[in-house]
């Protein structure tokens, strides 16, 4: 094979890995927005969290799986936390008030992982299970982006049969949709909104925990990340998520040949689209909420 | 006519204030006055959008940040460039690309225009950082001095003395609140208001919504591209740091916020008290940030009209003791 | 002369059609009230006049004029009034601050960025002859979200009125009024639309009958009949859409 095929299909590769992170990240975020009308903007800065923890855990156990299981579920539950102490007692001064806080959060979240670890990077090692290459069909591809490909299907497999084969999920798809209106019904949905809270912000915690080896862990690790979230939940459409997945495997394969070819272009192209999308569609492309 | 007297009064002490601030207090805190001024106008503009239209900024450095490079610029590539233009620049630019923008930012509000600005704001930086032949990249533009006020036939006054630089930029910023504040009084100001308090109605009394917005726009990009412009003078540098980053999008929030969105100098106050609390705070630790966002989160939870809010409170509870007994 | 005139007006939502072609008249000087069930079309009715929603198909004519698809600030500027079902007031702005951005805009300043605005004492002395008359100046420097609700629903109607318009179309005026309120509002209705064009939507027969030369009544997204109140009360076909709702 020709070593621009090579190159083509490595990025293929990449872009797809990153891909399937931007969609764990930015699907928690579409989800808690359709389902709470809140822009968690430390939403990433979870996924950071996550990362640190798992660096911490990695130094205390030596074990990545271990980390890896660990650390999203701590992060999870400082979302909890924050969604029962902090946004909740903001929720009745409205949408702004909301927003505010978890901009608040964010740099909160920030500062404390420098108080915490420093502001260095921060190393977490690939497991020597997961690294190395592999041969396929002529062409070598890292392990551990197949795998962060595997882990993020395997987790959204999930996610989805329990969104639509199980009577929690129809509930969350409900909420998702409209909150009031579940509300009506007699469902608990404090109860519901910190469960979807908190998985939102797992899932993010996963991408986090996967991505540290491949970003490095240091306090500006998610920024990239959070933004183009940011990106494809308004794009894709805020509660969407057919329409995030779409969006999220577009901008990572426009990320990863963007960078590669129109290093300059590249971003300029990608938060013109937002731009446009956002005036003209507000809802994003495919999302449908007030 | 008691209450006119107060005011001038006020005024006046502390014109003073300010008059003999650089001789009691010398250089440094010179300096740290002027920060905390170009801080006070960068944040009453963006409360220009936040607490009299409604909308929340969230990429404000955009505006900032391209004044502060347009000025630096002017200042590196054109030789003898004189001071007044070179701040007239500055705001040029900001009002301009407001301009470029407010079409696509007019027809949205709420989280959609804070994301849309988000965007933008992010958009610039990433320009910035790349297009190092015009921007320097990372290691931004230096080394370029501040020109002397040359005023004709008149005078020349030279700017690289600090206590001379102090005097004109307090008085350059004292005069873009002036017009801001009184800006606020106009009808136009009481339209913006309208805004946003209701859109729609404002739209069935007859004004034309995207105009009036765009308008706002541009004022609030242009001046804050004048303190962009003032604090390059004082900095003497300019680099996406603290100028075009997230950080510098959300520090004009936060004074905002804690000193009342509500007023027009809650920001002023804003800026006092971060400016205040970052030189105090920074000696004991560097985490000052850790400290804004515990603030911030508080104001937001406990204190959402801010200081002045809470000041205003704290008034009318203790007129309100003065009367019953 | 019809001051306002619809042809084959259609409007539908993504495909839901609400409005299947109201030929609407009304007669230049007249009041005319719009009833009909909920769910008739009335509010979306009146959203196609005013320039809130672009109808799918057919014409608007103000004063003569083709105004399909105006917007509503233009409309305003031609000489339409709208108010609303819901209140919608600027309330964090007081009465009087409310009442003059009315005035501001009948006046046409709209970009002056020159004067303090409460310097402007003719500006200042109008929007106090306007609250006087409408019974508001008491409440002059209230926030209008402190309003009682009749006080609200009065500020509500009078903000349509007070960029002195010569077609007035107010939206169910006295919604969740009591009875003396609404007294006081039809009182004021009459009063400050001397002269000019009404079109009102209301539940309330009793204030129907009272103000209105014509009606028209309107079911499920067309006209079911139009005439003055007397036909309209033994029309049959009107009866049956209202099931007695109409009082004797």
């Amino acid at each position: 094979m020709s070593p621009t095929t090579v190159l083509y299909v490595a990025q293929a590769v990449h872009g797809l890995a990153y891909g399937m992170l931007l969609f764990l990240v930015a699907s928690g975020l579409t989800m808690i927005f359709g389902m709470m009308g809140i822009l968690n903007i430390a939403h990433a800065s979870f996924a950071m969290l996550s990362a640190y923890f798992c660096y911490q855990v990695l130094l205390m156990t030596e074990n990545f799986w271990v980390a890896l299981l660990i650390a999203p579920v701590v992060a999870g539950i400082c979302g909890i936390l924050t969604e029962r102490f902090l946004l909740r007692t903001v929720h009745k001064q409205g949408h702004l008030a909301e927003l505010l806080i978890t901009v608040g959060i964010m740099m909160v979240i920030l500062e404390a992982v420098k108080v915490g670890w420093g502001a260095e990077s921060l190393v977490v090692k690939i497991p020597p299970s997961l690294s190395g290459l592999v041969n396929f069909a002529g062409l070598t591809y890292p392990i551990y982006r197949l795998f962060v490909i595997g882990l993020s299907v395997v987790i959204l497999g999930i996610m989805a049969l329990i969104l639509f084969k199980t009577r929690l999920g129809k509930i969350v798809r409900a909420a998702v949709s409209d909150a009031d209106m579940v509300s009506a019904l007699g469902i608990n949905t404090p109860l519901v909104f910190m469960l979807v809270f908190g998985i939102g912000i797992w899932l993010a915690g996963v991408a986090g925990a996967v991505a540290a080896p491949l970003l490095t862990v240091f306090p500006g690790m998610a920024d990239q990340l959070g933004m183009d979230a940011f990106v494809v939940v308004v794009v894709g459409g805020f509660g969407s998520l057919g329409g995030a997945f779409i969006v999220a495997l577009f901008l990572g394969e426009l990320n990863a040949y963007g960078i590669q070819f129109i290093p300059r272009l590249a971003p300029v192209l990608m938060f013109a689209f937002m731009a446009i999308v956002l005036a003209f569609k507000p809802m994003g492309l495919f999302g449908e909420r007030e | 006519m008691k209450n006119h007297r107060h005011k001038w009064i006020l005024w006046g002490a502390g014109a003073i204030f300010a008059a003999v601030f650089p001789h009691v207090f010398g250089i440094y805190y010179a300096n740290f006055f002027v920060a905390f001024a170009i801080f006070s106008l960068y944040a009453v503009t963006l409360n220009l959008l936040l607490g009299y239209m409604g909308v929340l900024s969230f990429g404000h450095a955009m505006f900032f940040g391209t004044g502060a490079y347009a000025t630096a610029i002017a200042l590196t590539h054109i030789p003898g460039f004189p001071l007044l233009p070179a701040i007239l620049v500055g705001g040029l630019s900001g009002g301009l690309l407001a301009l470029i923008l407010s079409p696509l930012l007019v027809r949205v509000s709420g989280t959609a225009f804070a994301m849309l600005t988000l965007a933008f704001g992010q958009l610039i930086f990433v320009i910035a950082l790349k297009y190092r032949e015009v921007t320097g990249g990372e290691d931004g533009i230096g080394g370029y001095s501040i020109p002397p006020l040359n005023i004709p036939g008149v005078v020349s006054i030279d700017m690289t003395d600090k206590i001379n630089f102090y005097y004109f930029a307090i008085a350059v910023i004292a005069v873009c609140l002036f017009i801001l504040w009184f800006y606020t009084k106009t009808p136009f100001g009481n339209l913006v208001v309208g805004i946003r308090d209701n859109a729609m109605r404002i739209d069935y009394l007859g004004f034309k919504l995207p105009q009036i917005k765009a308008v706002n726009l541009i004022v609030c990009g242009a001046f804050a591209g004048i303190a962009g412009s003032v604090h390059a003078l004082l900095m003497k540098l300019v680099s996406t740091v603290g100028v075009l980053d997230i950080s510098a999008s959300f520090t004009p929030i936060l004074m905002a916020y804690i000193g009342g969105v509500g007023s027009f100098f809650g920001p002023i106050i804003g800026s006092g008290v971060l400016h205040l609390l970052e030189d105090l705070v920074i000696r004991f630790t560097d985490r000052i940030g850790l400290v804004n966002g515990a603030i911030f989160i508080l104001v937001v939870l406990y204190a959402p009209m801010g200081l002045v809010g809470l000041f205003g409170e704290a008034k009318a509870k203790w007129f309100h003791k003065g009367k019953v007994s | 002369m019809n001051i306002l005139e619809t042809k084959e007006l259609h409007h539908d939502f993504s495909g839901l059609q609400v409005i299947f072609g109201i030929d609407l008249q009304v007669k230049e000087g007249e009041r005319h009230a719009i009833i009909g069930p909920n769910g008739a079309g009335k509010t979306t009715l009146f959203n196609l006049i005013t320039g809130t929603y672009r109808p799918s198909r057919g014409q608007i004519f103000f004063k003569g004029q083709d105004v399909t698809g105006a917007r509503p600030h233009e409309l305003t500027r031609m000489g339409m009034g709208r108010s609303f079902q819901i209140t919608s007031t600027f309330n964090r702005l007081t009465t009087f601050q409310n009442i003059r951005l009315a005035i501001l805009s009948k006046k046409g300043i709209r970009f002056q960025l020159f004067r303090k605005v409460d310097k402007m004492q003719d500006i200042t002395k109008e929007t106090d002859e306007v609250l006087k008359r409408i019974n508001l100046d008491r409440e002059r420097d209230m926030p209008a979200g402190v309003l009682s609700y009749g006080k609200h629903r009065s500020l509500e109607i009078s903000l349509a009125l007070a960029t002195d318009p010569d077609l007035i179309m107010l939206d169910e005026p006295t919604a969740g009024m009591s009875r003396d309120e609404t007294h006081h509002a039809v009182d004021l209705i009459r009063r400050l639309t001397k002269g000019k064009t009404l079109v009102i939507i209301e539940h309330d027969m009793d204030v129907v009958f009272s103000l209105a030369d014509r009606i028209t009544v309107l079911h499920y997204g067309q006209i079911l009949a139009t005439g003055p109140p007397a036909e309209i009360r033994q029309n049959q076909a009107v009866k049956d859409a209202y099931l007695g709702e109409l009082g004797s």
